[in-house]
């Protein structure tokens, strides 16, 4: 038990934290939409035919607002939740005993920020061309 | 400090990893834990689907392909239902931390948004827009 | 009616765990558990609890009643039909039978510095509007039983976390428009056993017998921290 003399260190937490909770406002708002738009409803058919053929989705996604539909939706839709869910995993695994010290901390928040890059690269290069 | 005479005979029970599993809350705060690893299915879809367009329209059709895939379909169904599941801890939560306006009024904004946010993003992918 | 019901004893000088016994007690409507216990003490006075008001008030009676942390007193034999299991409250050492110790818990609730912080000395009495007084008031309702440490898993995980009952009184006294204390709490608040242990389990609002919320206090503290956070990259 720390004996409460000192004050403890300020934790790096808020920056999870924010960016966990934005993550957690576009998995509640723009996911339930996004996976019907995007994965349930063209697999089922119920989408007016051939809506997500190539031309259409690139226009959508490189050059819709300058760019700047395709950034949101990367944004909105890939990088944040993959910061809210790399938080829930990191301290999901303290629940279970399992991690949650520093090296979980780094591999959890550490792939989020490289899937994002990436996700943000491919963006930009098709935006690019 | 713990007092020190009892510090050596008093009984210190110690936490298994599996105490979630004994009451339903836990059960359920675990169940709305568990909801990003569908949502990280979906995400690595979508990382997919961006480097699928970047390739050309001969990678993107076959994108298109495996998102029909039964077992994918299946998965995103799993994704769908964890979002909205997400979606109702998170909107009763959030008036808690951030009280703004009567909880049952922000809560149903939160609903509201989130069904806007979906016709929306079905109307324009799925081309009726 | 008689009912059956089972407590946990441990006596420290021969057992090495905790182990369940049945007694007969006899419940009427009106029988709380803690009238249980003290008819079950009556048959066998070594059996060793804390109670002290009877009325849900000095919070000393908390108990784990079939694994959910509650106060005996203002708990209802009849309200368990079935099996009805008295223990003492998880996440703290036990010294004897239902007695815990409390003095972490104690420890962390003064680490917060639970008072007024004022320098201004005057003799006038602080005035408080109603809409500053209800801007702390749930959250100055606790009556520290520690129901709510029992009730949280990273407390049970993660001892140095400060934990509900505390936070939640930091929270009262920071929002307090008398205080001026908040600069020497946020630092308990902002560190890793502060707010940032907290994952919003909720259970601890669930079995608080106050409905204080602490859950909604740590999570705003988390805001609080949050923004302290942020001033701080722009302050020296
Ligand atoms: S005896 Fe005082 S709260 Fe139960």
């Amino acid at each position: 038990m720390t004996p409460f003399t000192e004050p403890p260190k300020r934790s790096d937490e808020p920056i999870w934290w924010a960016l966990f909770s934005a993550g957690g406002v576009c998995f509640a708002v723009l996911m339930p939409g996004s996976i019907l738009a995007l994965a349930l409803l063209p697999a089922l058919g119920l989408t007016s035919a051939d809506s997500l053929n190539y031309a259409r989705v690139s226009a959508l996604l490189y050059q819709a607002l300058y760019g700047m539909a395709g950034l949101a939706f990367v944004g909105g839709v890939i990088c944040l939740p993959l910061f809210h869910t790399a938080h829930r995993i990191q301290h999901g695994l303290h629940d279970l005993k399992l991690g949650g010290g520093l090296l979980s901390k780094i591999c959890c928040y550490g792939l989020a920020a490289f899937a994002s890059a990436i996700a943000i690269g491919l963006l930009l290069a098709g935006q690019l061309q | 400090m713990p007092d020190p005479k009892s510090a050596s005979t008093a009984y210190k029970p110690v936490m298994s990893r599996h105490w979630w599993l004994q009451h339903r809350y836990f059960q359920l705060y675990m169940l709305r834990e568990a909801t990003v690893l569908p949502l990280l299915f979906f995400i690595i879809c979508l990382l997919y689907g961006l480097f699928s367009l970047s390739q050309g329209e001969v990678q993107w059709q076959s994108w298109l392909t495996f998102m029909a895939t039964p077992w994918v379909v299946l998965l995103n169904l799993l994704a769908f239902s964890a979002s909205l599941y997400h979606a109702k801890t998170f909107f009763e939560l959030f008036p808690r931390v951030m009280p703004l306006a009567p909880a049952a009024l922000m809560i149903v904004a939160q609903w509201l948004a989130t069904f806007i946010v979906a016709a929306g993003l079905i109307l324009l992918l799925g081309g009726w827009l | 009616m008689n009912k059956t019901i089972s407590i946990s004893r441990y006596n420290p000088e021969q057992d090495s765990q905790p182990q369940l016994q049945t007694y007969q007690v006899v419940s009427e409507h009106s029988t709380s558990v803690l009238d249980a216990l003290l008819q079950v003490q009556q048959q066998d006075p070594s059996l060793s609890l804390r109670w002290s008001c009877r009325m849900a008030i000095c919070g000393s009676c908390g108990v784990m009643i079939n694994g959910i942390p509650k106060l005996g007193c203002k708990t209802f034999v009849r309200d368990y039909p079935e099996q009805l299991v008295i223990s003492p409250l998880a996440h703290f050492a036990v010294e004897k039978d239902l007695i815990v110790d409390m003095s972490p818990f104690l420890q962390h609730l003064s680490a917060v510095k639970p008072y007024l912080i004022n320098a201004e000395k005057s003799l006038q009495p602080h005035k408080q509007t109603p809409a500053q007084l209800a801007k702390y008031q749930q959250f100055a309702n606790c009556i520290n039983c520690g129901l709510c440490y029992s009730a949280c898993p990273q407390f049970g995980l993660n001892p140095e976390f400060i934990g509900p009952a505390a936070i939640t009184l930091a929270q009262r006294y920071n929002l307090d428009s008398r205080d001026q204390g908040k600069a020497v709490r946020m630092p308990q608040l902002n560190s890793k056993n502060g707010v940032w242990a907290c994952t919003f389990v909720g259970f601890c609002s669930e079995v608080c017998p106050k409905k204080v919320d602490p859950a909604a206090a740590v999570n705003q503290g988390k805001v609080a921290s949050a923004s302290d956070f942020i001033i701080s990259m722009f302050t020296p």
